[in-house]
Formats: structure tokens, C-alpha cells, sequence
């Protein structure tokens, strides 16, 4: 979810002066006929909430289904010859992973890890990397990140393969591409948690649901940048090797694709830092691992043991994420001195003689008394920050008060307002505000989207999950832009910054529920509160590439004409840097629902809760509503903030 | 007089872009509109319209015209890396057009290799790998290819960067690279498809004269697309001018500077400096007894401007001398009526 | 080109999906973890559910599986019906805690016989409603539901609007609450924490603050020992009460605590079927393990060794021969 930003560039919007006043024209159209509409439909239909006459009851046809598929699970020849065979071959892989990892041993893994960063990446992070699995397994946390690592390269690797698969497909066929890139588009923007319904139904609790929905959410960044990757390729280069004769198998690989290195690295890249935060997620169907533990420390209050299986998470993040990301940023460059082979040669002996070592001189397993325990001291911490910072404290008041205040002031009021309107009148709201944003075919899918959600008979709990992102939009965008517009015009803010928004994209969405209940309380507050911390960073940093992205000149020019620092700002990054503020709004709306979501764990209630219910009481049915308005929802806000793209001209 | 064997043999070639474009070639009537108002009935683009010429053997053969008069499309119908609508495209006599795939790889591996605008190199190779990449795609071994990439770097004057990446190189090694490239293959023909445009002037001249050299040692045939007039003169044995998809005047430098079709062409070498395009052959008149036995002698396709060096040096008139016989002279007025660009001098004498 | 090798592509990758999984038919009912058995250990998987109560069973059956019987013990947490499907499955070996599941019991148990029932814990476990006892002794006739609405000016919060709160806790414990406030006809919301951690966190707070609250309880529950709580009385529990969910207006009921086993286990599991069969302990047992893991945030390890310790006549009966 974090890493989509820089997968979607937007185009400028059209700023030609014709083109500008027919916005103009077209603003005040729309709102003209916006309110002819709302006076028509005032008289018309009337007010109050989705009419019950539209919607259409999927429990009991759902909870059939659900009900046959747990019957016949064991006779019925789908399950037999299809579905048993792809959940034992998840199983069997994973197992042979984790057998393979447990052999190595801590001082194999460990060695490997630093030795391919080392090859990939340089030394640097090489160190990194040890670091960061010594790091691991103090914390007495070595078999769960196995466990995890071993589910997370099988599901990578699946999901590099449909990736590249589809990727292939849609890259070199027009008709494939139509097809494919709205629906991975949309994907992108889906909350993690709407996928762990429908596998579940399909392949009940269990690791193989886990690695199938964790496939399934990280598999389209890899489709759609392979498809992009193969469709940008040089036209002159294709030409070239066109021109020698190539046939079309070899201009695929010994041009097309090697063209697209970088394009493939960064889904590869996306693909793994997506895994790893669905892989975390999907403790809640049985994934095991390290999300397992965060979520067990979860349900006893330990912010220690969370922050113990939460650390192993984002140090695996940072070390994946860097050393991928590092291999992209070394194309191109000069081989380097000595024979690649030989490198890799080094590095493989390496490893085995560092398992081997490792092994005969004391076990496989890390030693016990190496580990340290930071349970406690980070509980005490937590403890004194509830006793603290509570409530009561003089002049500021504490967390608590301000998230009742919050509820009380922001929520409740954005709520009640929303389900008061007549549902047509919301449907009139979203299509306005797609059509100022974005185009014509954009609107249609909001309001569709929105009215489904009616349809579904989950109306007023949509719309308080609307609410709750209302809200925390609103607050992330403020701080968001602040901090962002902070960062780009100090360098020394954006340095201090970077790590700590590194850290924080890759945190586990899970990790930051505990420690806001611990300050907020129970309820649609810390819900949000947790979406906002989440969203922010991303939030930041796009504020803060699309303010350094202005063009110097235009600030240069600006600046010789003697604009102050306050009018550089307002009059010139801002508008200049628009697509990019625009596009941080989409990431936040998009980032912010999807753990409004997860929310539901904490009192959130609405659509997340529903959600929660359906998988803890297996009654799919409610779930599957509630996954399925949650995608809608998702579907809605991002269609209403999608700025228009400009298409490029050639190909599709 | 004795014509070596065409190369390639062009006929009534159409190349049009747009919806049923097949149709525009054979209907007389749209194919005499012009561009706005065939773009209105249509909406097709007629890029190349009934061309129609002839490469000879060992010649360069230069099409020249301003952008968007269609020559790169007419360079790319030679090998069908664009489909030609309609018409004829032989090579040796084969027909270009009714080819398979697997016969139009064979010409495309080794009879015809072209140099691009924008070089067109593979970015993750080293310049030996860019180089040997033809071979490759024709299943040539790793080694052998190899070693014929580094006899053609070193041709080309790329020694001691065969390990570079194309990224590391300025824009004429990179074109010197996609030269080796084409000429590694050992093609009967070579495309060049503006390939010095993007270059700069000084580098540009540098790499012409390289051209010129290759031709020289090897007689390769050569196609050679540009828009600029003056490297049409310096390297073409032929031009055809090309406008609006049509070839407006096909001729040696001297026939397009000497003697413009039509207005469009005399606009456009109006500024040439004739005397250095211009033959003697061209400007000399008969001589008289006196002038056939004196003065410096010149072969017949000296430059008048290697004339007006001669006459200026000795004083006296020039005779233009083939095979020991003077088949005319050149004196002051011939020679200024030349560099004026008013032929009516010559016949007035 | 590009038309024919995406079909071509697609068959080749569930070709190859076949081949690794042989061609026979799959075993639904085998579906063990993949991080099970590893390196020649006998494992069992047991299902430890979210609450404290389940986590101190699973610490101690662990705890002596491990060091007195030497198999490998893995725990998943998976929710209560869920867990059924996938003991179903054999994912799961055992589930030492239920709190009653009939329509579960019948399908698995009567119907599938994929699950065995594996006895009694020992322990009685109750749902009802609380409110913290030093409210209770300050307005004593606050325990009887009839009284509620005179207090649900005290209960109101941010969350439950113009009405009194009732704090409910994870959506996957069995609850009627909505329903009862309803039939009731109470002037209260139910107000869903979202789980059990995020409900516990709320009433530690309530409690530093001696403020009113009413919640969803249950028992045995080691939050009693630190937060003391009176239950209120609903209209009393009678066999056949709640068979309606939407008609539920009395209490729930006293639950004796069951285990269950996967069949297969059951049958061939050898002496960790037997032990976990014969496992059975008291509430204040219970309880004791549960306030070191969650209050004292001992390691479940160390809270069962420190059992195990003290207890050795109780747990040396469960071994088997």
C-alpha cells in the first residue's frame, strides 16, 4: 500500500487560459445543475436514508454458499483435484523453505543475507542486513521471522511470477492491457483486509489462505509495472533490433525485457513490501509468523511483545526494501572490476561455510541466553505514558480528553450529517465532486460504487466508516502538507525526516493499533488516529517531492522579482506543485480507509468491525458484505480524488 | 553507357497512414489531393506517394527532405520495417514485398543494415555486446562474435572503450557504436536514417568523413537519409529530393544544384555554394586552338571551385582533360557565371 | 505472437501446478501447518484462542508436552469458530477451550466426524454484565437490570451518543447484548471495543478514574483480581431461552468448558491425545497462570513453569503411562 505513490505519476492538469475558463464554465455548470437537481429531488423522492425497497438481502444466499462449501469440502472433486492440490502445494513449499532456513541456521541465514546484500547492494547494507537478523534474533524472535521469511518467498515468488505473467500479457497485447490495467489500478488502492475474506471461504484458516491473499494483494504492482515497463520500452531500440532481423522471441528477450529492468525491479520491490505488510495482516486467517505474535500481544494488551515481533517486521522491510531498491539504482552503472561469478561464487561458499561453522561449533538454534528481553521495559514506558498523559493534565488535558473531544466535535457531527442526507443527495455529492476532480467515466464509477453499497443494505455503517475518513483526511492532509511544505524548503527538516518516515511506511498497520488504545481509548477516535499516523508519512513525502519537483527557474525567476519566501510559496510551488498535492490526497484517502478498516479492532465499529465479525464468527456472509462495501468504498474515494491522468498518445 | 546492377529497384511505392488506407493508392483522384485536404476526406496520411527510383550498386544514394516529407518512412518500406500500402520493392531482383518472415530476417540479418537516428543501443550491453548484437540475433557464437565486434570497434575508432556502457559515451561514440553495429553484420547495404541530426556540427563533419572513408575502402552500398542539403551534396553519388511524400527531383549534386526541377528545389539550393557542386564538365564551352594546348588541365568532374584556384593561380584558362584529350576549357566568365548561378554565360559564349 | 503464448503460458504453470501436487485427489482433512513436525520433532498444534484464559490452558498443556513428553508444541491463534473448521481440517490439533458451539459440535462432531469431543476443562466459564464494585456499593441497586435506565446518565460516553454505554468486547465472543438492550428495552448502546485487548484497556482505565461503566464480562477472567466487578442481574437463564438470537431476553447461561480433538488425533495422537485428553484444572488455577501472563506480563513460558512447580500432584495425574 505504501510504495504506490511513486508508481503514479499524475500529469499536470491542463492550464492553458481556454482551458482554464472552460473549467471555470464547467464549475459553475455542474453546480447549477447540482442544484436543480436537489430541488427536483426534494420533491421527488424524498428524504432519509438508502430506501429498503432497493436493496437486495445476499446473507442467506451467501451463508449457503458458505455453508456448502464447508460440506463438501471434503468430496466435492473442485476441492479434491483443484483447490486441495494448490493449498498442499502452498504447504509443501513453504514447508521446504522453512526446513531449508532452520538448516542453515541462524549464522547461514544471516551470512547470506549479508552476502547477497553485499553482491546486490554493496557493503554498506551488507551490514545492514546482519544487523538487522542479529537484531531479530536477540529479541528472541528467530523462528517466527523464519517463518514469516519462508512464507513471504513463496508468496513473493508466486506473485512475482502472476505478476510477470499477466504483466507479460498485458505488456505485449492491446486487448490484455485494456482489460487488465483498470482492474490492477483498482487493486492498488483496495484495503489489505477486503482480501482475507474470499480466501478464507475458499481455503478456510490457515497458512495456505494466507499465502493465496497475500499473493493476490501484492501481485498487481508487479502486473502493471511489468505491463508499463514492456510498453514504455524504447521505440528506437525495438526498432533497432526489429531492423537486424531479430524475431520476435529475441527482440522479447534480448531487448523488450532488458529494457524494462528498472520498471521490474520496482515491481519486484513493491511486490515485496507489499507481501511482507499482507503477510503480517494475515495473522488474523493464520498466517503464523510474526504477525501471529503481534496480533497474540495485541490481544493481551502487550505493547512490549507487539513492539518485539513488530521490530523484526520493519527491520526485514528496511533491509528488503533498501537492497531491492539499491539493484535498481545500479543499472546502467559501470560493471564493476572482477567477474560477477566469481562474486557470487564467494558469497554462496560463504554462506555454507558460516552454516556449516555455525553448526559444529554450537547448534542451529540461536542460544538462549544470547536474547534480550524488551517486553518490560517498553511496557513500563507505555504504563507511565497512560498514567501521564491520560487525562487530567493541567491546561492541554490529556489523550483521552482529546479524543472525546474529537468524537464529540468532529466525528458525531460529520456522521450525523452524512447519514441525514437523503441518499440520493450523497450520490449528487460524490458525482459533483468527481466531475470537478476528474472526468465523466471517473464519476460513474463513484456514484455506481456508492449506490452498490445502498444496494448491499449496508448504507449507514458506510457511512460512518465515511466519516471516520472524513475526518482523519482532513487532519492527515493538514499536518501532512505542513510538515511536507516544512521538509521541502529545509533540507536539514527532510534529512531528520527521511528515516523516520522510512521506518514508519514500512511499519505493520497492526503495530499501530495498541499503542493508540493505550492513549485514545476504545472507540472511532484512535481508529482514526492509527489511519492518520499511517497515511502521514506517505502524505509528507509526496508534499515534499512535488515541492522540491518545481521547476528552479520558475522559482529563480520569481525570486528576481523580489518575491518574498510566503509569496514564492503560496504563488508558486503551490500551484505549480497541484498534481502532486492532489495526488497526496488520493494516497491519503486511499491509506487512511484502509486502516479505518483495521480499525474495527479497536472499537471502530461500522463496516471494519463487520468485517472483523464475519472472520472471528465465521459468518462469511457478513463479512463478505461488509469486505465487499469496504472495496466499494475504497472503489468511491479513490474515483472522486483521482485527478485526470493525461494518456500518452501512442499505444493504447 | 554501362549501369552497374540496381540494388534495390522502387516502384510506385505508397505508404499511407489512416483508416482503409489501401484505398487512397489506387483512386486517381485522392492521389491528387493534397495532404490537408486528404487528411479532411479520409483522415489517412499519405507519407510516401508513387516513388518510384533505383539504388545502383556501390553508389551513395541520398533522399533528402525537410521533416516530415516522408523519407524516413521510404527508408523503412525497403526492409518493411513499415509495410509499404502498395507498389514495388525489389532487392537484386527479388521482390522485397512478397517475402515471408523468415526470408525478410535473412535480409534484415544480412543484407541490409541500418544506422538510426537515436542510435537505438541496447543500454545494459557494453559497447562490444552492442556491437555484436547483429551476430548474435543470426546465432553466432559467443566467442566468435566477439572477436569480429572488436575488428569493427576498431575500424570505427572505438578502441579501448569496448567494455564501456552506451550511457558513458558522447553522442558520437554512441553513433560510431551503432555504425560498427550495422557494418559487423557485413551487409550489402547500408541504411543510414539521419543518423549525424542529433549530433553537434563539429562532430557531425567528423563522422561524414568517416562515411565517406568507409565508402571509399569498401564501395558498400549506401542509402542515405537526410535533411540536411549540404551532407546530401557531400556524400551523395545521387539525391532524390523529396515533398510531401513525393520525390520532387532525383539527380546527381550537380543536376539538383545545376539544373533545379522546379521552384521549390531552386528555392531550396539557392544558397548552395555552386562551385563547390558544380563540374567543370558542366561549366567549361568549347575550346578554341589556341586555349586547347595551354593552361592547367583538369579532369571533368573537378569542382569549379579547384577551377578557380587553377585559373586564378596560372592566369590563364583552364582545359578540362579526359584521356589526353581537351573536350573544352574554362575561363574567368565560365567559371563567375557558375558562382553567379546564371547559366546564360555559358551559352552566350 | 503475443496472442498465442499467454494461453500457452497459463497452461504450462497449471501444468507444472499439477505435477508438483501429483495427480491423485487432495486429502481436504490433512491439511497440517507447514511449520509443524519440523526437524524430526513430534508436533501438536494447538489452538490458543485470543483471551488470557485459553493462553494459560495452552501455556501449561505446552509447557508439559514439551518438557515432560518431548513433543514440540505450535500455537495459532485462530477465534473460536474458525478454530472448529480448522480442527475440522487438521490444521489444528486440539482446542482446549470452547465455550459452547452446538451448531459446530453437530456438524463436526454428529454429522462429519471429523472432531472428537475431548472432555471437560474443569472450568465453568459465565457471560453476564458488570459494573465495577465500587460503583456497586456506592448504588448498590444498579445490579438489577430494572434499575439500568435510572443510570444511564452515569454510563453515557463520546461513543454512545444521548444513550448509556454498554461495553461489548471481540466480535468473536458469543454475545446477544444488542438483542437483550432491545427486548429489554433499555435506554442503552452497545459499544463494540473491537477485541478483547482494546475492551481491557478501556476498563483499566475506567477503573483509575473510578468512573461508572457497564460491560460485557465474562468468568473465569483474571481482570477480576485487579478490576473488582458486580455482576447485574439480567432475568434469569432458562434451557431454551436464547434459542432465538433475535428473541433473547434472559442471561446467559453457566457454561462448563469443553476441549475438543481432531479425530484423526484423537485416535492416533498417541500420548499428547491421552495428556490432553486427561487435561483438567480448576478456575483458580486458571486464573493464577492468567494474571502472571497478563498483569505480571510474565512470558507464558514462565507463568506455566511457575504452575507446573507448585502443582506437581495436580498435573502429574494427566501424564500417561
Amino acid at each position: 500500500m505504501t510504495a504506490t505513490a511513486s508508481a503514479t505519476p499524475a500529469a499536470p492538469l491542463g492550464t492553458a487560459g481556454p482551458a482554464a475558463s472552460l473549467a471555470r464554465h464547467r464549475t459553475t455548470l455542474l453546480l447549477t445543475g447540482a442544484a436543480v437537481l436537489l430541488v427536483l429531488g426534494s420533491v421527488l423522492v424524498g428524504h432519509g436514508a438508502w430506501p429498503a425497497s432497493l436493496t437486495v438481502d445476499l446473507d442467506g444466499p451467501l451463508g449457503d454458499v458458505s455453508d456448502w462449501i464447508i460440506d463438501n469440502r471434503d468430496t466435492h472433486p473442485l476441492f479434491l483435484y483443484f483447490f486441495g492440490h494448490l493449498s498442499n502445494a502452498v504447504v509443501l513449499s513453504v514447508r521446504g523453505v522453512y526446513l531449508v532456513l532452520l538448516a542453515a541456521g541462524w549464522a547461514g541465514v544471516t551470512a547470506a543475507a549479508g552476502l547477497i546484500a553485499w553482491r546486490v547492494a554493496g557493503l554498506r547494507l551488507a551490514v545492514t542486513a546482519v544487523v538487522a537478523f542479529l537484531v531479530c534474533a536477540v529479541l528472541g524472535m528467530w523462528v517466527p521471522t523464519m517463518q514469516t521469511l519462508a512464507l513471504m518467498v513463496i508468496a513473493v515468488l508466486a506473485s512475482v511470477g502472476l505478476g510477470a505473467v499477466l504483466g507479460l500479457a498485458a505488456g505485449l497485447s492491446d486487448r490484455v492491457f485494456r482489460v487488465l490495467r483498470p482492474v490492477l489500478d483498482t487493486m492498488q488502492v483496495m484495503p489489505a483486509f477486503a482480501y482475507l475474506l474470499p480466501v478464507v471461504l475458499v481455503f478456510g484458516i490457515g497458512v495456505p489462505a494466507a499465502v493465496l491473499a497475500t499473493v493476490v494483494y501484492a501481485a498487481p504492482p508487479m502486473a502493471r509495472l511489468t505491463a508499463l515497463g514492456l510498453r514504455d520500452a524504447d521505440a528506437g531500440v525495438m526498432e533497432a533490433a526489429a531492423s537486424l532481423g531479430a524475431t520476435g522471441r529475441q527482440r522479447l528477450f534480448t531487448a523488450r525485457l532488458p529494457l524494462a529492468r528498472r520498471e521490474l525491479l520496482l515491481g519486484l520491490n513493491q511486490t515485496i513490501m507489499m507481501a511482507l505488510s499482507m503477510a503480517v495482516i494475515a495473522s488474523v486467517i493464520g498466517a503464523g509468523g510474526l504477525g501471529d505474535r503481534v496480533y497474540q500481544a495485541l490481544a493481551s494488551v502487550d505493547v512490549g511483545a507487539a513492539l518485539a515481533a513488530g521490530i523484526p517486521i520493519v527491520l526485514l522491510a528496511v533491509v528488503l526494501d533498501r537492497v531491492t531498491a539499491a539493484a535498481g539504482h545500479r543499472l546502467g552503472a559501470a560493471p564493476r572490476p572482477g567477474s560477477a561469478r566469481l562474486g557470487w561464487a564467494v558469497a554462496a561458499a560463504g554462506t555454507v561455510v558460516a552454516a556449516v561453522v555455525a553448526r559444529t561449533v554450537a547448534s542451529t538454534g540461536w542460544p538462549d541466553g544470547w536474547t534480550a528481553d524488551i517486553t518490560r521495559p517498553v511496557n513500563t514506558a507505555v504504563g507511565w505514558m497512560t498514567d501521564h498523559l491520560y487525562s487530567g493534565v493541567p491546561v492541554v488535558g490529556g489523550t483521552a480528553d482529546w479524543a472525546g473531544r474529537f468524537t464529540t466535535w468532529v466525528l458525531d457531527p460529520v456522521r450525523d450529517a452524512l447519514q441525514w442526507l437523503p441518499w440520493w443527495a450523497v450520490l449528487l455529492l460524490i458525482a459533483v465532486l468527481a466531475l470537478l476532480i476528474g472526468t465523466w467515466r471517473t464519476m460513474l464509477t463513484a456514484v455506481l460504487a456508492m449506490a452498490a453499497i445502498g444496494v448491499l443494505d449496508v448504507w449507514d455503517p458506510a457511512l460512518d466508516t465515511l466519516s471516520q475518513v472524513l475526518a482523519g483526511v482532513a487532519v492527515t492532509l493538514v499536518a501532512g502538507f505542513a510538515v511536507g511544505i516544512a521538509a521541502s524548503r529545509s533540507s536539514r527538516v527532510e534529512a531528520l525526516l527521511r528515516p523516520v518516515l522510512d521506518v514508519f511506511q514500512t511499519m505493520p498497520q497492526f503495530v499501530y493499533l495498541i499503542p493508540v488504545v493505550a492513549l485514545f481509548g476504545v472507540g472511532r477516535a484512535p481508529a482514526v488516529a492509527a489511519a492518520v499516523i499511517y497515511a502521514l508519512p506517505a502524505v509528507v513525502r509526496i508534499t515534499t517531492q512535488g515541492m522540491n519537483g518545481v521547476d528552479p527557474v520558475t522559482m529563480e525567476s520569481s525570486r528576481s522579482l523580489g518575491a518574498t519566501g510566503f509569496q514564492q510559496l503560496l504563488k508558486v510551488q503551490l500551484p505549480l506543485a497541484r498534481p502532486a498535492l492532489l495526488l497526496a490526497v488520493n494516497q491519503g484517502v486511499v491509506l487512511v480507509l484502509a486502516v479505518v478498516v483495521i480499525g474495527g479492532l479497536v472499537g471502530g465499529g461500522s463496516l471494519g468491525y463487520s468485517a472483523v465479525f464475519g472472520l472471528a464468527q465465521g459468518d462469511l456472509a457478513t463479512g463478505l458484505v461488509a469486505g465487499a462495501a469496504i472495496v466499494l468504498l475504497g472503489l468511491m474515494l479513490d474515483r472522486v480524488t483521482q485527478p485526470t491522468r493525461r494518456r500518452s498518445g501512442k499505444g493504447a | 553507357m554501362n549501369t552497374p546492377p540496381h540494388v534495390f529497384s522502387v516502384r510506385d511505392l505508397w505508404k499511407v497512414f489512416g483508416p482503409k488506407a489501401d484505398r487512397v493508392p489506387g483512386d486517381a483522384e485522392l492521389g491528387a489531393l493534397d495532404a490537408a485536404e486528404l487528411r479532411a476526406r479520409t483522415g489517412c496520411t499519405a507519407a510516401v506517394r508513387d516513388v518510384s527510383f533505383d539504388v545502383r550498386k556501390g553508389e551513395v544514394f541520398v533522399v533528402m527532405g525537410l521533416s516530415g516529407s516522408g523519407k524516413s518512412t521510404l527508408v523503412r518500406c525497403l526492409t518493411r520495417l513499415i509495410e509499404p500500402t502498395s507498389g514495388e520493392v525489389t532487392m537484386d531482383g527479388e521482390d522485397v514485398l512478397a517475402m515471408n518472415a523468415g526470408r525478410l530476417r535473412e535480409l534484415r540479418r544480412h543484407r541490409a543494415s541500418m544506422v538510426f537516428q537515436h542510435f537505438g543501443l541496447l543500454p545494459h550491453r557494453s559497447v562490444l555486446d552492442n556491437v555484436a548484437y547483429g551476430l548474435e540475433i543470426q546465432g553466432m557464437g559467443r566467442a566468435e562474435r566477439r572477436e569480429r565486434a572488436a575488428g569493427v570497434i576498431a575500424k570505427v575508432g572505438l578502441d579501448g572503450l569496448e567494455s564501456r556502457r552506451p550511457g558513458q559515451l558522447s553522442g558520437g561514440q554512441q553513433q560510431r557504436v551503432g555504425l560498427a553495429r550495422a557494418l559487423a553484420v557485413d551487409p550489402e547495404v547500408l541504411l543510414f536514417d539521419e543518423p549525424f541530426s542529433a549530433l553537434d556540427p563539429l562532430i557531425r563533419r567528423d563522422m561524414q568523413e568517416e562515411v565517406v572513408r568507409l565508402h571509399r575502402e569498401e564501395g558498400r552500398t549506401m542509402v542515405f537519409i537526410t535533411h540536411d542539403l549540404n551532407e546530401a551534396l557531400k556524400l551523395g553519388d545521387r539525391i532524390a529530393l523529396m515533398r510531401d511524400g513525393r520525390i520532387v527531383q532525383l539527380g546527381t549534386p550537380e543536376e539538383i544544384v545545376g539544373s533545379p526541377a522546379d521552384d521549390y528545389v531552386r528555392d531550396f539550393v539557392r544558397d548552395v555554394p555552386r562551385e563547390q557542386v558544380v563540374t567543370v564538365r558542366a561549366a567549361m564551352r568549347p575550346a578554341d586552338s589556341a586555349e586547347s594546348v595551354s593552361g592547367p588541365a583538369l579532369a571533368p568532374d573537378a569542382t569549379v571551385s579547384e577551377a578557380i584556384e587553377a585559373v586564378v593561380r596560372t592566369g590563364e584558362t583552364a582545359r578540362v582533360v579526359e584521356g589526353g584529350r581537351c573536350l573544352g576549357v574554362v575561363d574567368h566568365a565560365c567559371l563567375l557565371g557558375v558562382v553567379a548561378g546564371v547559366p546564360a554565360v555559358k551559352e552566350a559564349v | 505472437m503475443a496472442r498465442t503464448r499467454t494461453p500457452v503460458v497459463a497452461l504450462a504453470s497449471a501444468a507444472a501446478l499439477v505435477a508438483v501436487a501429483g495427480c491423485g485427489a487432495a486429502d481436504m482433512t490433512r491439511q497440517a501447518s507447514p511449520f509443524a513436525n519440523a526437524r524430526g520433532a513430534k508436533t501438536v498444534t494447538l489452538s490458543v484462542q485470543s483471551w488470557v484464559g485459553a493462553q494459560a490452558n495452552v501455556a501449561v498443556a505446552e509447557y508439559l508436552l514439551e518438557h515432560e513428553l518431548g513433543y514440540r508444541v505450535d500455537t495459532v491463534q485462530i477465534d473460536e469458530v474458525p478454530a472448529w473448521d480448522a480442527l475440522s481440517q487438521g490444521r489444528v490439533d486440539a482446542i482446549l477451550e470452547d465455550w459452547g458451539h452446538p451448531d459446530q459440535e453437530a456438524r463436526y462432531v454428529r454429522d462429519k466426524k471429523t472432531i472428537r469431543s475431548g472432555g471437560e476443562l474443569g472450568v465453568t466459564g459465565h457471560i453476564g454484565w458488570f459494573v465495577p464494585t465500587y460503583f456497586a456499593k456506592q448504588h448498590p441497586d444498579v445490579t438489577d437490570w430494572r434499575n439500568l435506565d435510572t443510570y444511564a446518565d452515569s454510563f453515557r460516553t463520546a461513543e454512545s451518543g444521548g444513550k448509556g454505554q454498554l461495553l461489548d468486547g471481540s466480535p468473536s465472543y458469543v454475545t446477544n447484548d444488542k438483542a437483550l438492550v432491545k427486548n429489554l428495552g433499555l435506554d442503552y448502546q452497545v459499544v463494540f471495543s473491537g477485541s478483547e485487548a482494546a475492551q481491557i484497556t478501556q476498563i483499566k482505565q475506567f477503573a483509575k478514574e473510578k468512573k461508572p461503566f457497564l460491560t460485557y464480562w465474562y468468568k473465569p477472567q483474571w481482570l477480576f483480581e485487579q478490576v473488582p466487578m458486580t455482576e447485574v442481574k439480567l432475568p434469569a437463564y432458562k434451557e431454551g431461552c436464547d434459542a432465538e438470537p433475535e428473541k433473547v431476553a434472559c442471561a446467559y447461561p453457566h457454561t462448563p468448558l469443553k476441549k475438543y480433538l481432531n479425530a484423526r488425533f484423537a485416535g492416533a495422537g498417541g500420548r499428547a491425545a491421552t495428556f490432553l485428553k486427561n487435561f483438567s484444572w480448576g478456575t483458580e488455577d486458571q486464573n493464577k497462570v492468567a494474571l502472571m501472563i497478563a498483569d505480571q506480563k510474565m512470558s507464558p513460558q514462565d507463568a506455566a513453569k511457575e504452575w507446573v512447580d507448585a502443582n506437581e500432584k495436580k498435573w502429574r495425574a494427566w501424564i500417561p503411562e
